[in-house]
């Protein structure tokens, strides 16, 4: 039975004596079911369309790599941010591009409405901003907007609790700041 | 506003419509991809072996050297190799990162031990500059020492005294500090140096959340 279908049961080990073809299943479903956060992280780090395909399928190639080595102490999440972020970060190198074979492209826009279009706006001047934050900032941000909890932001940087919080709270700042500015 | 709310409002509806084609899941894990810091390895290995050649050979010269007492050559070998020595345990200590480095790791952790490793070859230039004296002393003998002319001699001080100032002065000045100087962004311009320059910024960055959280 492939292990990946709910997080609690993402926490047994994924290799062992698994076969290889097992191990392939358990994959394609931890990426099925995770590909949100590899376009999310990919989004936050890299504005370009086609270079964001590559740093998916980087993150794919280490998810992948890393895949035997999980450690079940942590929630799949909690594993797959940090490589997603690590590898957006610092692993990916962008002058030296594979031929992608991910497609993970921006699905067409939804949001038509009038009153969406200044929601729309507002999403466009937000990743704008996001982008402008430092590295981990970029990391702390995404995190918290996509309502993990403090203590698993802590577990994903490696800091502490208190200094979650504390950060989190300036970069919000700074960010209704700059929304206030904008407007003006 | 509330930011949590307009991220997701969008978000969640792009993650409905996200798909992933399967056969390209399967092709991944059939990749047998390097990974990055796995093919920086090579290279690593290659110039350690490359520098323990070379300080094998400097030593055989010291020795001979020693023999017919070129006391100028010698010292100036012995520095050279010393100092080549001190750059093959910078490669070394590379190598040790490059295999402690885990992608699952905690961001802070993994990203200070890859900054770690990309600004440690700042070692290896201040271990190079501080070398730039010896190679104006190398040539120099006891017959040039006698027969030599005044002017000459001054001109060898001068080069050698400066070269020495010049050798110290970057040793004790290529830091993390002094990035943003001119000179330093002189000497360590060009695409090479772009990530050495990134990762002292990144070490800033996790020096601030450190400060925060003393």
């Amino acid at each position: 039975m492939l292990l990946m279908h709910s997080q609690v049961k993402a926490k047994t080990p994924p290799t062992g004596l698994m076969s290889n073809t097992e191990q392939d299943q358990q994959f394609q479903v931890l990426v099925e079911q995770h590909k949100g956060i590899l376009y999310k992280v990919a989004k936050t780090y890299c504005q370009d369309e086609s270079e964001r395909q590559d740093l998916i399928q980087e993150i794919m190639i280490q998810l992948w790599q890393a895949f035997p080595r999980y450690n079940p102490q942590y929630k799949i999440s909690t594993w797959v941010y940090r490589i997603a972020i690590n590898v957006a970060i610092s692993f990916f190198r962008k002058y030296q591009r594979r031929k992608s074979s991910v497609d993970l492209s921006d699905p067409p826009m939804y949001i038509t409405e009038p009153e969406n279009v200044e929601k729309e706006a507002q999403l466009q001047l937000l990743e704008q901003f996001i982008h402008e934050l430092r590295d981990i900032d970029k990391a702390l941000m995404l995190l918290y907007l996509e309502d993990r909890s403090q203590a698993e932001i802590a577990e994903i940087l490696g800091l502490s609790l208190s200094n979650v919080s504390t950060k989190v709270g300036r970069i919000k700042e700074q960010l209704k700041r700059r929304f206030s500015n904008h407007k003006i | 506003m509330d930011l949590k709310e307009l991220w997701q409002s969008y978000h969640e509806k792009v993650e409905a419509n996200l798909s992933i084609n399967r056969k390209n899941a399967e092709d991944i894990s059939k990749l047998k991809a390097k990974t990055y810091l796995l093919s920086m390895r090579p290279l690593k290995i290659f110039t350690i072996v490359v520098g323990f050649l070379w300080v094998i050979g400097v030593y055989m010269l010291l020795l001979h050297a020693f023999q017919i007492g070129n006391y100028f050559f010698l010292i100036s070998a012995a520095v050279q190799v010393v100092l080549t020595q001190l750059a093959i345990g910078v490669y070394i200590y590379q190598l040790v990162l490059i295999n402690q480095v885990d992608v699952s790791d905690p961001i802070v952790k993994v990203q200070e031990r890859l900054a770690q490793l990309k600004t440690s070859t700042l070692w290896i230039a201040r271990f190079l500059f501080l070398q730039l004296p010896v190679w104006s002393t190398f040539y120099l003998n006891r017959s040039m020492l006698r027969n030599g002319e005044y002017g000459l001699w001054i001109m060898q001080i001068a080069i050698t005294v400066s070269l020495s100032m010049l050798a110290l002065w970057l040793f004790f000045n290529i830091r993390n500090e002094n990035r943003h100087q001119r000179w330093f962004r002189w000497i360590f311009q060009g695409g090479e140096w772009e990530p050495v320059i990134k990762a002292m910024e990144m070490l800033e960055e996790i020096e601030e959340y450190r400060d925060r959280a003393a």
